[in-house]
């Protein structure tokens, strides 16, 4: 039996709106072994490393030692792989981790270029669809992006509208260099689902992961939204015409007449459409959003009893699976229950955090006890939702309830330029 | 001038992907007349043709006297003048199908007189009625063989203005209460969107010759085996489902492809999967729709064969676009005979039976009532009246009437409520509640039976009580599971009254207040405060009724109730 670490120090660096975790195992005898989870951002802190992302990336070269064992991308969005791209990836890249691990949809095998299905009978064409809608959502997403300036110049559009326009369609951008980035490394690829078995005994000598997190479309169709809806005829169509056209421009009706001067009866109208059109781009971007944050990969460390939670940006839907649906749910539970430490899901938001999952953790307790539960978030406030309508990210409600309850170490609070990350140390 | 009452208006017969002979089915369509500004804008709508995605208005267009035929299938697409008069033909024609229905002037949801239409309102795939900018917006989609626009499918067209009409005639029923409810605008959109489709003759001569094989109608000819209604189901159904599903075709071809396939089940309404709102909207419109194809089949089998067991092609297209015209005229009229809050399918059905049974005594020719009653009945829809024949009850002995002046009854709301209070105990009025007439309408309609009219005055009394949650149990209700004792509440009912034209009471239709100090009898007003607890209704900012665009957009997934419990 492999000697398990003594410790393990959690560091979250300060990437803005974005997530981005060191786990540095350390051993009795032999040098300490690392994994990076995520390295993204889609908007920088003003409190962050004035170097920015690259200054970032030196730092995770020096605190890893130069090496990383294991990198978890956790699902595709800019916020948690643009890292991956760029000269910040090249950083990583020199890193060279024995194993990287991503969702099941990032499988290249199932990549709508790819020349034909793997063979898989009629699950792989579904996975194959899956994949492809996921792809013409990101081209969506774009399209969306293409709109901003027009909303801009629309009197009748918020500014609040247009800008989560824009920050919602940057996230969810295909990130092909990064993308390509994480294919290339890593002796071992795995593309996980739920019940994944990652063997990791030489990398991570007494670390057991599994993998909770995402479900497959066999296990639980409801993962991609894809049921016989009409969302589903939406995407399929919304895939064709993106594939054929790949933009919103383009003359409509070319030689039709325009309108010398906008009439009367339309000037009250056309505001009000505009603002229609700003609504209706953002409520089609938060659904593509939330379908690839239910790519996200759950993944659940055990270091002998001591168990730490790292759901990347998984809402309920892909929890699910997890917490209700599985056989083993009921174990699974009991499991996660008696974790020491949790990285707080989807960087604070309202359906990340289930609540039957938080109320679970045993170790929460309302006073600063040793032991009790440490909690990390990253995340930045303003950029995602409305306070109005109880949407903010991070929820208020939430980031009270671990302030609370637990020891919550939030990447908010950091205000040093020099020293731009924040810690957990748990010794096992 | 007799000539001048309607103008005739070229349109897309159901949407670019319906062709005969290769070519858009296109039909004529009548409209009522009126002096038309550019645009057009007439004294109902006004269709303003401004894309915001391209930011570009687009030249308001003149309605000709020809109606605006247009020409070439290119000219038809390509031209935006074009596709303003389809949108505009469409709406107008289905406001005239609810006040032929109603007998009356049907206001839209909101203040203003005149909808505003939007043909090309944004590059989306997606129409929707937007209650508070009084207008209906219909967007389009870029597809491998052009550009679909929704504005030109004429079942997205009517389902929308649907949704306009609906919300003037009950402006409850956009707030939660029920599964029910919940689906009921959609299925309502539907039933009336496809009942217009099918009321169009050469729609349904061109599914009728869709088919191939021995069976192909051949010089006017049709032969009996494609008129059963498993062939009817399939040709017409399916196969205006399969046609809308082209590329450039209607986006909901799948919702009428999951309607007709849902098979029979009177159990159908308590399985999970049909409390989502769109799908348990497909049951009534399955019920509907098996109703219209049973009635004409068995309409058809009356009028016996020509030459060795065929049929008139062309008489059987009018029998089913007869049967489809009366379908939608009861479907629309039934509104009036709806509570004025909590609309649930039972009460609908009741509504149906009650409304058509005021009008058209006898039955006997198409036996639609019958076909109602049968099928509703397959889908677990029974009546919500406990009479034998379905339809409400006439009310028990007169109202006192002291005081009230019988003429000001069909016009004036405060007479109205001084005829309720006088009766408050007799028609279940609770005295401490905000009590209002919400609307007061008289109607005409004609009967078919004898050509006379028949007067109505229909006049919807809603109240509404505020309360806190541990004040429930004096209405004998039960705070739900995890409720906190000062939730404040509101709760609400109403009575829809029938008068007829010497102001007597002809039916009372009601979802009354929870009676206080009555434990008993409060069984749905206690199911709908768990439906509104679980659903999230009574959250701060909470709105079923946000928007139609996003109703649209819903979807399956996790069972609301779990995910409610779960987030912060």
């Amino acid at each position: 039996m492999a000697t398990p670490p003594t410790g393990i120090r959690i560091r979250s660096y300060n990437v803005g709106f974005g997530d981005c975790f060191l786990l540095t195992f350390s051993y009795a005898s032999g040098k300490p072994r690392n994994v990076l989870i995520d390295f993204g951002s889609t908007k920088q802190s003003g409190t962050g490393p004035s170097g920015g992302m690259k200054e970032i990336a030196e730092k995770i070269r020096e605190d890893c030692g130069g090496k990383l064992e294991m990198l978890v991308a956790t699902h595709r969005h800019a916020d948690h792989i643009s890292g991956f791209g760029g000269d910040t990836g090249k950083v990583i890249i020199g890193l060279e981790p024995e194993i990287v691990v991503q969702p099941w949809t990032e499988e290249p095998g199932l990549d709508p270029e790819a020349s034909g299905p793997d063979g898989g009978g009629n699950g792989a064409l579904h996975a194959r669809a899956a994949v492809a809608r996921l792809s013409a959502m990101q081209a969506m997403a774009a399209a969306a992006l293409e709109q901003v300036p027009r909303l801009q110049r629309a009197p009748g559009v918020s500014k609040t509208v247009t800008e989560q326009v824009s920050f919602l369609g940057e996230t969810n951008l295909a990130n092909l260099d990064a993308v390509r980035n994480l294919a290339s490394m890593g002796k071992k690829h795995v593309y996980a689902h739920f019940g994944t078995k990652l063997a990791l005994g030489r990398i991570l000598p007494g670390v057991q992961v599994d993998v909770l997190g995402p479900p497959t479309l066999e296990q639980s169709p409801a993962i991609s939204h894809q049921t016989a809806t009409d969302e589903e005829e939406f995407w399929h169509l919304a895939e064709r015409h993106l594939a054929t056209v790949g933009g919103t421009d383009g003359e409509l009706f070319p030689g039709a007449r325009k309108a010398r001067q906008i009439p009367q009866e339309a000037r009250w109208v056309i505001p009000r459409i505009d603002r229609m059109r700003g609504e209706e781009l953002l409520a089609i971007l938060r659904s593509l959003d939330g379908v690839l944050n239910n790519t996200s990969v759950i993944l659940l460390f055990e270091v002998g009893e001591r168990r730490l939670v790292f759901p990347g940006d998984a809402q309920l839907e892909n929890w699910h699976y997890a917490l209700r649906e599985c056989d083993e749910a009921e174990a699974i539970r009991e499991r996660l229950a008696s974790a020491c430490f949790y990285k707080v899901g989807h960087h604070g938001s309202l359906n990340a955090t289930p609540k039957s999952l938080w109320n679970g953790f045993e170790h929460r307790d309302a006073k600063p006890e040793p032991g009790r539960l440490a909690t990390m978030v990253s995340t930045a406030a303003g950029k995602h939702g409305s306070t109005a309508r109880g949407t903010e990210v991070p929820r208020k409600v939430l980031i009270d309830e671990l302030t609370k309850m637990s020891d919550l170490s939030n990447t908010q609070s950091l205000k040093s330029r020099s020293v731009f990350w924040n810690d957990v140390e748990i010794d096992f | 001038m007799a000539e001048l009452r309607t103008r005739t208006m070229e349109v897309v017969a159901q949407d670019p992907g319906v062709l005969r002979d290769g070519r858009i089915l296109t039909t004529s369509v009548k409209v009522p007349w009126e002096d038309l500004e550019p645009g057009p804008v007439g004294h109902r709508v006004c269709v303003v043709d401004y894309d915001s995605s391209t930011q570009t208005m687009y030249k308001p267009t003149l309605v000709g006297e020809d109606g605006g035929a247009p020409g070439r299938d290119e000219e038809l697409m390509g031209d935006p003048g074009f596709h303003a008069r389809n949108v505009y033909a469409l709406v107008m024609r289905t406001l005239a199908r609810f006040e032929y229905a109603l007998g009356r002037r049907v206001n839209w949801g909101f203040r203003a007189h005149q909808l505003k239409v939007v043909p090309h309102a944004f590059e989306e795939m997606n129409a929707f009625y937007s209650p508070e900018d009084e207008a209906l917006v219909f967007g389009y989609y870029r597809t491998p063989r052009g550009v679909s626009f929704t504005c030109l499918s004429h079942d997205v067209v009517v389902h929308e203005t649907s949704h306009a009409l609906l919300d003037g005639l009950r402006q409850r029923f956009m707030a939660p209460s029920s599964p029910d409810q919940a689906a009921f605008h959609e299925g309502f959109g539907d039933i009336v969107a496809l009942l217009s489709v099918f009321s169009l003759g050469e729609v349904l001569l061109t599914l009728l010759s869709g088919g191939a094989g021995d069976g192909t109608p051949r010089g006017g000819l049709i032969a009996r085996d494609r008129v059963t209604m498993d062939a009817l189901m399939d040709s017409v159904l399916l196969g205006l489902a399969e046609q809308m599903g082209g590329d450039i075709g209607s986006p909901r071809a799948g919702a009428l492809r999951r309607s007709v396939r849902i098979e029979p089940d009177e159990a159908i309404l308590d399985r999970p999967e049909y409390e989502e709102a769109h799908a348990r909207g497909e049951i009534l419109v399955a019920a509907m729709m098996r109703t219209f194809v049973d009635v004409w089949t068995r309409r058809l089998d009356s009028l016996g064969t020509i030459e060795g067991g065929y049929l008139d092609l062309g008489r059987v297209a009018e029998e089913g676009a007869t049967i489809a015209a009366s379908l939608l005229t009861m479907a629309i009229r039934a509104i009036d005979y709806t509570p004025p809050i909590h609309i649930d399918f039972r009460d609908y059905l009741s509504a149906l039976l009650t409304a058509d049974g005021e009008i058209r005594s006898d039955d006997s020719r198409y036996g639609l009532r019958e076909g109602l009653a049968k099928w509703f009945g397959r889908y677990g829809i029974t009546p919500g009246s406990d009479t034998a024949d379905g339809r409400w009850s006439a009310p028990e002995g007169p109202l006192r009437y002291d005081g009230v002046r019988f003429q000001s009854l069909q016009t004036e709301p405060i007479e109205m409520f001084s005829l309720l209070w006088a009766n408050r105990k007799r028609l279940r009025i609770d005295p401490g509640a905000y009590t209002r007439v919400a609307s007061l309408r008289p109607c005409v309609r004609i009967s078919p039976d004898d050509g006379l009219p028949l007067r109505e005055t229909v006049a919807e009394c809603t109240q509404y009580v505020r309360l806190r949650a541990d004040e429930l149990g004096q209405f004998g209700l039960t705070p739900p599971e995890g409720m906190p004792p000062e939730q404040e509440l509101t709760l609400e009912g109403g009575s829809t009254l029938i008068l007829d034209e010497y102001g007597r009471l002809k039916f009372e239709i009601y979802n009354p207040l929870p009676r206080r100090r009555s434990p008993s009898g409060n069984a749905r007003a206690q199911a709908r405060l768990q439906y509104l607890w679980e659903n999230g209704a009574m959250s701060a900012g909470a709105s079923f009724a946000a928007r139609l665009a996003t109703l649209h957009r819903r979807r399956l997934g996790l069972d609301d109730r779990i995910a409610r419990s779960e987030v912060w």
